[in-house]
């Protein structure tokens, strides 16, 4: 009983310190944790790689908590961070979309829809993701960030570019992804 | 028109990413240009289009409760993996106060091991100054050998060429017992018997060492006091070249003295550096008694 009492005691501080120091982290995870798992997904193009990915960001928030920047700069540090974990995923293995198209098999929400239906999305998405694919950096991030809502400065603070530049990368990313797209057959 | 605008303002533009001076100047640009309208809202278009294609990706669904999971998971991994540093726990006052425990617990399991450490040292230096008066029977050139020993640990190279030491034994073949016993007792009452009024000498040297560490003041004494007994004794007594090797040594003991004192000042927490100093200052004491023993034993010297 009596160690049982001490027990709960020693475990007490180390909760409250866990709950303290993870409220940010929390708050962070909760703001931030759609865009880098789409961030992900849309280069790695595979869900359950784009899991392990995001997995990795967070932990590396958690691990770098007092290095790690302000809220206004946190976009920015995760998204980089992302960029390149999911880079270096794709430089170690290069899978297919098989993987990802049986996960969204099994995953999507919108599994009511009628089969014909859902046919369809996928093949706009698969034609969109190859259409970006043909797209070159960093206009292609440029398009993928600015698509999540970051500004122009975090865009900016994200791929390491000039502010400045970051208006033309998009309308020509933009403009490419078109061309590209219409070819494709995106467009119908 | 003059002055058209670049794609990049435009799409800085229609952002609006622009300062405020630029939002309105490219604003009244664009009302009165055909061409820079025209290619404003082609670069609309294909924001749209871009838009509406990533949209059904966009849609997918983000496994928020399984990804909120599975970083919980590796979290808790990594927590058992390597406890939280003192950051994360700097909050409560209980780890605080149990780091301080197990830092003191740590400080006393060590001292054994210096202690122990402290002892072999001493031993050492006993040691090799009985073996020294031994074979060489009051050489003074012994000195270098203990020299060595007692400071080699901070690190001051002193150790000179002993290869007069067998020459001094060999010419001077005396009573070794006689010889070490006198000299401990020697030492023993110099170190022991401390003057009350201190001879002249002894004012140069303490005002040499302006700010004194504590337990400095009775080795200074000791010193000079036998100092100016050796002085007193005269050193024309002594041949030129154990002269010579004799004021070596003394430059030698000087030099580890005052590097071992520079040390204990800079570090005046540090035990150890105190007791290296303490060690110099004593290594001294007993060569200048091994010199006042010798001039004993062998007047002649």
């Amino acid at each position: 009983m009596n160690g049982q009492a001490r027990a709960l005691i020693d475990s007490m501080p180390d909760q409250i310190a866990t709950v303290a120091s993870s409220l940010s982290f929390d708050e962070a995870f909760t703001l931030h944790h759609r865009a880098v798992f789409r961030t992900a997904r849309a280069v790695v193009r595979d869900a359950g790689l784009a899991e392990d990915i995001t997995q990795e960001v967070f932990l590396r928030l958690f691990r770098n908590q007092d290095a790690t920047p302000g809220e206004e700069l946190l976009r920015p540090w995760l998204l980089r961070v992302t960029l390149n974990v999911a880079r270096n995923t794709i430089r170690g293995q290069s899978r297919s979309l098989v993987r990802d198209t049986v996960y969204s098999q099994d995953n999507c929400e919108t599994s009511w829809k009628a089969p014909e239906e859902e046919y369809e999305r996928r093949l706009d998405i698969e034609a969109a993701r190859r259409a970006l694919e043909k797209i070159k950096e960093p206009m292609r991030s440029c398009l993928l960030l600015k698509q999540q809502g970051l500004s122009y400065r975090e865009i900016a603070l994200t791929l390491t570019l000039k502010e400045t530049n970051v208006g033309s990368l998009v309308a020509r990313g933009r403009k490419q992804f078109a061309r590209v797209y219409g070819k494709i057959g995106g467009v119908r | 028109m003059k002055g058209c605008l670049n794609e990049g303002i435009l799409q800085s533009y229609l952002d609006g990413e622009l300062s405020l001076e630029k939002m309105e100047s490219t604003g009244a640009h664009l009302a009165s240009c055909l061409n820079c309208r025209l290619a404003a809202r082609e670069l609309e278009n294909d924001g749209l289009l871009l838009a509406e294609a990533l949209q059904p990706q966009f849609s997918l669904s983000v496994p928020t409760d399984r990804l909120r999971h599975r970083i919980d998971a590796a979290i808790s991994q990594q927590r058992l993996l390597n406890p939280p540093r003192p950051e994360l726990v700097a909050g409560s006052s209980r780890s605080t106060v149990y780091r301080l425990f197990r830092r003191l617990a740590e400080v006393l399991c060590l001292s054994p091991q210096r202690t122990f450490g402290y002892a072999s040292l001493a031993a050492i230096v006993l040691f090799a100054i009985s073996f020294m008066l031994l074979r060489l029977g009051a050489a003074p050139a012994a000195l270098d050998g203990i020299a060595a020993v007692v400071v080699a640990p901070v690190s001051v190279s002193i150790a000179g060429p002993d290869a007069t030491g067998p020459v001094n034994a060999s010419v001077n073949p005396t009573p070794t017992i006689d010889n070490s016993k006198s000299g401990a007792i020697g030492r023993r009452v110099a170190y022991r018997a401390k003057p009350t009024n201190v001879a002249p000498a002894n004012d140069q040297v303490e005002s040499a060492h302006a700010k004194l560490l504590p337990g400095e003041r009775s080795y200074i004494k000791t010193i000079a006091e036998l100092d100016t007994s050796l002085r007193s004794d005269g050193n024309l007594a002594m041949r030129p070249a154990l002269q010579s090797e004799y004021e070596r040594n003394l430059a030698m003991l000087d030099r580890a003295i005052a590097a071992t004192r520079n040390a204990a000042k800079s570090n005046p927490n540090n035990p150890d550096a105190a007791e290296f100093m303490y060690a110099a200052y004593q290594t001294k004491v007993d060569f200048l008694n091994q010199i006042a023993d010798s001039r004993l034993v062998n007047p002649r010297r």
